[in-house]
């Protein structure tokens, strides 16, 4: 494991409203580590997502990537090295390809079929339209899309929620894939402690927009169930 | 006044319509017809007067641009500052089209002229931003997963709006498109029925319809691509994120 995280939150807060939905995040993610995090409706998981590659802006503290604050980085270059996928498999109307070299305007073909043979698609679909994907395929497709614009982190919200068992497993194997082939840091938001265990190498438990546990994935069903009592 | 009764009973037709059908603008339609009952014998009133004074002109085109802007925000409720986006639109777009139909010597530079060419302009201009405004905030809340997606892929607020934006000034511009194909075909519009009932040749007549019509065209498409334009700007944040608009 890197010794400098890619990506740091500190003392990250954000309220909406008037109501705390992140308070005081303090968070490491390094290179080549799959960090699953987890906690109940309302915890803050996806908003911190968000918050990494500003699609929200926190109130206080700060994100880094790379030493960097973002905020001092060009959103849209930002938002090229810290990809994100949502639960929702949105697909742009057309081909993979348009698809595709929507993330990456100018990337030749080599590039654009390297991108589908990390999400575990056949390049051969390259001109395939959209229509007719199954929900796990466009899932593929849609991280397709953001490995084409060359991320360092990759941001998962809940990918494999609207997935069935053998779609969600594919899943999982590519995002293993990426994170012990590619060296990517991958960060996966989900409810399933099942498969926090399966793949991750870290696991951090939200609660009420506070960090209640940061470790082993195999710990958390246990302080998941003593956090939330 | 019996033609305004005969108006009045079709506009009771309209709210029976929406009763049977439930479809809940009954109010709104009565307010309409009300309004323009009022807001046309009011303007047949003092409009004589008006057309004598450059100044009341002014002020009376001014007003239009208020009551234009006003509504046409009210399409887009959403938005922030939607009366300035209406204001900027509306008004930037007639202006142009004005001063070149000043410029061009359409018409003479008196109140009697500009004061109805203007309300023609600024009407259209009007309805075109509020089909823009109707389009776009509603496409800002529904497609936000779409819009985001694109977000997330290196595209700044503009470019992710894109399709919407497009999507929004094509569908803005449909009832004027229609208008200028099908003129003289199914529709005698105001300026050349009402130059004939005044006397004017028909050629005259034709001439002038033909100036202020194509000029309306290229007012709305105008207006629309200012009110596109003020709208993103309006939604874009710090970091080129999306403002929440539920």
């Amino acid at each position: 494991m890197a010794t400098h995280p890619r990506l740091r939150a500190e003392s990250v807060a954000l309220a909406r409203g008037g109501t705390p939905i992140l308070d005081g995040i303090d968070l490491d993610l390094h290179a080549a580590s799959l960090t699953a995090v987890v906690g109940p409706s309302g915890a803050g998981k996806s908003t911190l997502l968000r918050c990494c590659n500003r699609l929200d802006d926190v109130d206080r503290g700060r994100v880094l990537l790379d030493g960097t604050d973002v905020r001092d980085l060009a959103p849209t270059g930002l938002r090229r090295r810290v990809g994100m996928v949502f639960q929702t498999p949105t697909l742009f109307p057309g081909t993979i390809r348009d698809n595709l070299t929507y993330a990456a305007p100018t990337a030749p073909d080599r590039v654009l079929r390297d991108g589908l043979d990390r999400a575990h698609l056949s390049p051969g679909l390259l001109d395939r339209p959209v229509e007719g994907l199954s929900g796990g395929e466009a899932q593929r497709v849609t991280i397709a899309r953001a490995l084409v614009a060359g991320p360092q982190v990759l941001l998962l919200d809940e990918p494999t929620a609207a997935l069935d068992q053998d779609a969600t497993a594919a899943i999982e194997r590519l995002l293993r894939g990426l994170v012990d082939d590619h060296g990517l840091a991958v960060v996966l938001v989900t409810h399933d402690l099942a498969q926090t265990r399966r793949i991750a190498d870290v696991a951090v438990l939200l609660v009420d927009g506070r960090v209640r546990h940061h470790g082993p994935p195999t710990d958390i069903g246990g302080v998941w169930a003593e956090a939330v009592r | 006044m019996t033609a305004v009764v005969v108006g009045l009973a079709l506009v009771g037709v309209a709210a029976a319509v929406s009763v049977r059908w439930h479809l809940g603008i009954g109010r709104q339609l009565g307010t309409a017809a009300v309004r323009a009952v009022v807001q046309l014998l009011l303007v047949a009133l003092v409009i004589g007067a008006i057309f004598e004074h450059t100044g009341a002109a002014g002020l009376f085109v001014l007003a239009m641009l208020l009551v234009a802007a006003w509504t046409a925000s009210r399409r887009m409720a959403a938005v922030p500052y939607g009366l300035a986006v209406g204001l900027v639109s509306i008004g930037g777009a007639a202006a142009v089209t004005l001063t070149a139909l000043f410029l061009a010597d359409a018409f003479p530079f008196t109140p009697r002229y500009v004061i109805p060419t203007a309300g023609i302009v600024i009407g259209g201009a009007m309805s075109c931003v509020s089909l823009v405004g109707i389009r776009l905030a509603d496409d800002l809340v529904d497609k936000r997963s779409d819009i985001e997606a694109r977000l997330s892929l290196g595209a700044s607020v503009r470019q992710a709006l894109g399709p919407w934006s497009k999507r929004a000034v094509v569908s803005s511009l449909v009832p004027a498109m229609d208008q200028t194909k099908n003129v003289g075909l199914v529709s005698l519009p105001g300026a050349f029925v009402g130059m004939l009932l005044g006397g004017a040749s028909p050629m005259e007549a034709a001439q002038v319809q033909l100036s202020v019509l194509l000029a309306l065209l290229g007012t709305e498409a105008l207006a629309a691509v200012l009110a596109v334009a003020g709208i993103v700007r309006l939604v874009t944040l710090p970091g080129e994120r999306l403002r929440s608009l539920v």
